[in-house]
């Protein structure tokens, strides 16, 4: 398979350029994701090459953007809505919740919602308290969603291709630590199944199970625990909702020791899930409770340094191997 | 797309009072098989969304409006809404992304000028909701929502203008709503007296009388009409109250379609 080097930013807009020549009925709805090509790039050109009607820019209404999406999805489009940042995503919450996420079931099955909702969450870019969230647990909550959460420009492509794809409503969220990562991806169209988690490193010692660019931070921390004889296994599970358990599971009873490290904060956040799956399927192979690393419970500060310092680094992770370990 | 009182405009879409017993009582046979209940059914066979969430509707109709538009079969959508409903920030957020993106989209507020137990005048700055419309640069109309010919008349007109793709309109139809909002609504926001005196415009008692002074029914006529309906509707329910409520395992199911094959 051929491959190229490509940045996250560049793999995201190859999914949705792909995607569009592919079925007609993809179209993209957002602010500025015409005239602006999106705030990264994702679409830039897309208005010369699919028109206005496919890529179209809308007023600064979350709950209209995703509400339309909503419905459109219901009446034959497959639409892909930007919100901007996950944090805006509150205004849009009963639309997507309350009407797009429940057709499907109250019509008995005869209503398909195959929307995907882009947004990018977490810290990097000193967006501060209002820009820098990570709601995830919120949607995994819903029944009625698929949420996706990719870590490399090689997943990012194939998830967003497949949720595209997928005939329910998915919450695609990208983190922004990786946008400038680069990455061999393939130019051929590949999709990466929703619902499987990928091990990004195998080994014998810890589990690591980790999201978006606590990924990157996981195989940092997994090279730098290799040559003090320390094997960490690093699962990304790419599909937060549903959830690979099976591999997971997998991982643990060979390690029997887990930890989970998001940058979302621990209290009633996704992590805390994992760690009861871990729990439940994995106790008697456990040698140690479940480790949550995850954000500081406090709203993220301005300073670039400050921010990266309320999520959990890379120090942070082999600190907490060794804890495990020990 | 309906409100959380769906009934009627279900009916005007098509669907059977017998599916709609079904839904209302929680039995198979309802558009939702029983598992919604009054507020929120998808009717899809009849393209019939409602919620329970006064004023979202707003917002997703422009969905299906711009599917209907890029279809270019000249078919439009209808939302529904309240005068309660018309406060939130969908019932505007919605109302404005219509009219930039010209929709073939009717939006018609039953006004029936309580919010639940509020008056009107205790949550709207202006005289009448058709006013709001100019806000957003598009047609608005009131119209006495108790004449049955007037409102016709109103909403013909409109369906015309966004046919030919002059995007979206407002009709505000002013009524009343002669019971409360609920089931045991203590009913101590508004007197007897103003709910007997809109009782006298109810829109079946003019209707009836518009048919029998200009049109040349008789009233044995329209006994005999009202008789039949009686006893059909009469059949419906008792048709529906045989049906059976969903199981545990149906109202679970069709959460998501399965995902790479994963339990929903």
């Amino acid at each position: 398979m051929e491959k190229r080097e490509i940045t996250f930013k560049e793999a995201i807009r190859e999914a949705l350029q792909e995607e569009m020549k592919r079925d007609e009925s993809v179209i993209i709805m957002g602010i500025d994701v015409g005239v602006w090509g999106n705030l990264y790039g994702f679409t830039r050109g897309f208005v010369d090459t699919f028109g206005r009607d496919r890529v179209m820019d809308t007023p600064i209404s979350e709950a209209a953007i995703a509400g339309c999406g909503c419905g459109a999805a219901a009446s034959g489009l497959r639409p892909v809505i930007e919100i901007m940042y996950i944090d805006f995503i509150s205004i849009a919450m009963d639309q997507i919740i309350n009407h797009g996420a429940k057709w499907h079931q109250l019509s008995g099955g005869k209503v398909k919602v195959p929307m995907v909702l882009i947004t990018n969450g977490g810290v990097g870019l000193r967006n501060s308290s209002q820009h820098s969230q990570s709601f995830e647990n919120w949607f995994v909550n819903v029944p009625g969603l698929v949420t996706v959460m990719p870590s490399s420009p090689y997943d990012a492509k194939g998830l967003l291709k497949a949720s595209i794809r997928d005939d329910n409503p998915v919450i695609f969220i990208y983190p922004k630590g990786v946008l400038n990562d680069k990455m061999a991806v393939p130019v051929e169209d590949y999709l990466i199944p929703l619902g499987v988690a990928d091990v990004k490193r195998a080994g014998s010692d810890v589990s690591i199970v980790a999201t978006g660019w606590m990924v990157d931070h996981a195989l940092s921390a997994a090279q730098e625990l290799n040559r003090e004889g320390i094997e960490c296994e690093v699962i990304d599970p790419r599909t937060l909702y549903p959830l690979d358990e099976e591999s997971i599971a997998r991982s643990v009873h060979k390690t029997g020791r887990c930890m989970v490290v998001t940058e979302a904060p621990a209290a009633g956040g996704w992590s805390g899930e994992v760690a009861s799956v871990v729990m439940e399927h994995c106790f008697v192979s456990l040698k140690k409770p479940v480790l949550r690393l995850a954000g500081i419970r406090t709203g993220i500060p301005y300073d670039k340094d400050l921010e990266r310092q309320v999520v959990p680094g890379v120090k942070d992770i082999i600190k907490g191997v060794k804890s495990l370990l020990g | 797309m309906s409100t959380h009182r769906p009934q009627g405009h279900a009916m005007a879409k098509g669907a059977s009072p017998r599916s709609i017993f079904c839904e209302m009582l929680g039995r198979m046979g309802g558009p939702s098989n029983g598992t919604s209940g009054p507020m929120q059914w998808v009717d899809a066979d009849h393209n019939f969304f409602c919620g329970s969430i006064v004023g979202s509707g707003s917002c997703y109709a422009n969905g299906f409006a711009l599917s209907l538009k890029r279809q270019k079969k000249g078919h439009i959508c209808a939302c529904f809404f309240g005068d309660g409903a018309s406060s939130t920030g969908a019932s505007h957020e919605g109302m404005n992304l219509a009219s930039v993106w010209k929709l073939p989209l009717l939006f018609v507020c039953e006004n029936n000028q309580y919010g639940q137990a509020t008056p009107m005048k205790n949550y709207c700055n202006v005289d009448r909701l058709s006013q709001r419309a100019a806000g957003y640069g598009i047609p608005g109309v009131s119209v006495d929502g108790m004449d049955v010919m007037a409102v016709a008349e109103v909403a013909a007109e409109a369906i015309e203008r966004i046919r030919n793709g002059n995007g979206p309109c407002l009709i505000e139809a002013v009524t009343y709503r002669f019971k409360g909002h609920y089931i045991g609504d203590p009913l101590n926001y508004r007197t007897k007296e103003e709910v007997e005196r809109w009782q006298k415009k109810d829109p079946l008692i003019q209707c009836r009388k518009n048919l029998v002074e200009n049109w040349g029914y008789t009233d044995a006529q329209l006994k005999a009409v009202e008789e039949e309906i009686a006893q059909q509707i009469a059949r419906d329910e008792a048709w529906a109250l045989e049906q059976p409520k969903p199981t545990l395992e149906y109202a679970i199911s069709n959460v998501m379609v399965p995902v790479a094959g994963r339990k929903a």
